[in-house]
């Protein structure tokens, strides 16, 4: 061992351990989850389940509201992404192009969304919808959600159209292309990794979101945290360990389609005003 | 009308609806929990009856100082952390890097109640780890779940990644020749980090501080599932005044309190960033 540890060098070991504990810290507790839901029997001290069984996925999958809260939520995060795309894309495209009064202020004040504590936030808007009759109603929810979209779906593609060049878009106006052509052929399709990744980053955030659906969704509209929830309290642990496969799932193939697009200067540049 | 006013005007127009539906689900309820938050829960008349008792009654300031403990360490740490992986993703060439790479999106797009489940039957007394360990003989395992340690854990695995996103953007910047000539004039490593690339990426740094500070300081799923009963980090506490014993003005109280701690950061952020667009423009 002791020669084979010199030929690669101490650094390469060192390296070799920064992935070993990145895999277990980040991935063990998704992997612990995965091997739960297709264990039969795990029980303490067995390293490994001591059988292996789907039977869990047949009860998970044949209840009426799982099967019910996954079409919601699907639903839900759909009409959540594109109303944030509709409501936030134009207004990111003006703060990256249109000098206009207190932009400056409209911009930064998405930050509020999340410098005010979630929970705080959540039980004022519950008392506003109460007033407003928006308590238990899709409307309400989809708003509620909007809630924690309208930062990213703001400040990514703004932060996208600002680093389109200027030049390109002059020169296609120079060859006379009028406003709203250039936006469509040249901006909007520079933008676009920008715009896919707040909006994957919007499906999931939507997808997620358990404890404002909690507040104003009661009694009618189960979504797959809040049905996420109630396992974890009621059933054995393969039953949540389950459940969250099917909720990752989602992640894991959006994540995979859009590889491409998700990097770290896309995502970063929302955050940061360059 | 002048072509400018024009502009502005579409510019205005372009920034209203998204605006209007923060105004109604952000700035609405923030005023209306500033004005819940004024109301006394006992006597019911205006003042900040609820602010002077919530930092004189001991359980409410133990909460508090808990709190801010747990914030600034996760913080701190997860800030660390994220700076040697951006840095050796930066500089890492082989494999391995390319794998971390690849991986460390990941938990920034798992659901955070997923996530957390997964850290407590990972970490919980007999959980995977414990028995993993008892494979080469450790059969000791310290209480994880249900304290702070366990809060620890679960702050960093969902901040980690995001912070070393941002920092490696920005580390993605630095200029390899920037790097190559340090070194050609025999900076040492160290030297290196603090000469150049931390200055370079000094900003970027602050917009993770601002963003994982806000993010803990408020969390309420993670704490809520794997914290200790008492102490209680604020959000937590906060939902139990809420729904337990239904005093909303002690509880607009702590958020806003939390809400007046994010803006101190808030307000540094917004001052960073403004100087960026002054240089721009």
């Amino acid at each position: 061992m002791g020669w084979y540890v010199r030929s690669l060098g101490a650094r390469k070991v060192m390296e070799f351990v920064v992935l070993v504990v990145f895999v277990i810290f980040f991935l063990g507790p998704l992997l612990n989850l995965l091997l739960l839901a297709v264990s039969g029997k795990w029980q303490y001290p067995a390293a490994l389940p001591q059988s292996w069984s789907l039977e869990w996925w047949q009860f998970v999958l044949t209840q009426d509201d799982v099967l019910e809260s996954i079409s919601l939520s699907f639903l839900i995060a759909a009409v959540v992404t594109i109303c944030s795309i509709i409501v936030c894309i134009p207004a990111a495209y003006a703060f990256a192009r249109i000098a206009f009064p207190f932009s400056r202020w409209f911009l930064f004040s998405f930050l509020l969304t999340h410098a005010f504590p979630k929970m705080g936030l959540y039980v004022s808007i519950a008392v506003l919808f109460y007033k407003f009759g928006l308590m238990n109603t899709f409307v309400g929810i989809v708003l509620i959600h909007m809630v924690n979209t309208l930062m990213y779906m703001t400040w990514i593609p703004s932060s996208a159209f600002r680093s389109v060049h200027r030049a390109q878009e002059e020169s296609a106006r120079d060859a006379g292309a009028g406003p709203l052509r250039v936006f469509w052929k040249i901006t909007l399709p520079m933008a676009f990794p920008g715009i896919m990744v707040a909006s994957i980053f919007t499906f999931l955030a939507s997808l997620d979101e358990a404890q404002g659906t909690l507040l104003v969704s009661i009694p009618d509209f189960k979504t797959m945290p809040i049905i996420m929830y109630s396992i974890i309290a009621d059933y054995p642990s393969t039953t949540g360990a389950v459940f969250s496969v099917i909720l990752t799932l989602p992640t894991i193939i959006l994540l995979l389609a859009a590889r491409r697009f998700v990097s770290a200067d896309v995502l970063a540049g929302g955050f940061q005003v360059k | 009308m002048s072509h400018s006013v024009k502009r502005g005007m579409l510019g205005l127009a372009l920034v209203i609806p998204s605006f209007l539906i923060l105004f109604v689900v952000v700035i609405l309820p923030i005023l209306y929990a500033v004005q819940e938050s004024l109301i006394d829960q006992n006597s019911g008349e205006f003042g900040l009856g609820n602010y002077i008792r919530m930092f004189t009654e001991p359980a409410m300031r133990t909460n508090i100082i808990y709190t801010l403990n747990v914030t600034l360490v996760s913080t701190v740490i997860a800030l660390l952390v994220s700076y040697a992986l951006a840095v050796y993703l930066r500089f890492g060439k082989g494999w391995m890097a390319r794998w971390i790479n690849r991986l460390y999106f990941i938990p920034m797009f798992v659901p955070g109640v997923i996530a957390t489940y997964g850290l407590i039957t990972l970490y919980s007394n007999h959980g995977w780890m414990a028995r993993l360990l008892l494979l080469i003989g450790i059969d000791t395992f310290p209480k994880i779940i249900y304290s702070y340690s366990g809060l620890l854990l679960a702050n960093l695995w969902f901040n980690i990644p995001f912070a070393t996103m941002l920092l490696s953007s920005a580390l993605a910047a630095v200029p390899n020749s920037v790097v190559e000539s340090a070194r050609d004039a025999g900076a040492s490593s160290l030297q290196l980090f603090f000469r150049f690339i931390l200055p370079l990426s000094y900003k970027t740094m602050w917009v993770a501080l601002t963003f994982i500070f806000m993010g803990i300081i408020g969390s309420f799923t993670a704490p809520f599932l794997i914290g200790a009963n008492s102490p209680q980090v604020l959000g937590v506490a906060m939902q139990q005044v809420f729904s337990n014993y239904q005093e909303t003005h002690t509880a607009s109280a702590m958020a806003v309190f939390m809400f007046l701690l994010c803006s101190v950061m808030g307000y540094f952020y917004i001052r960073t960033m403004g100087q960026d667009l002054d240089k721009q423009s």
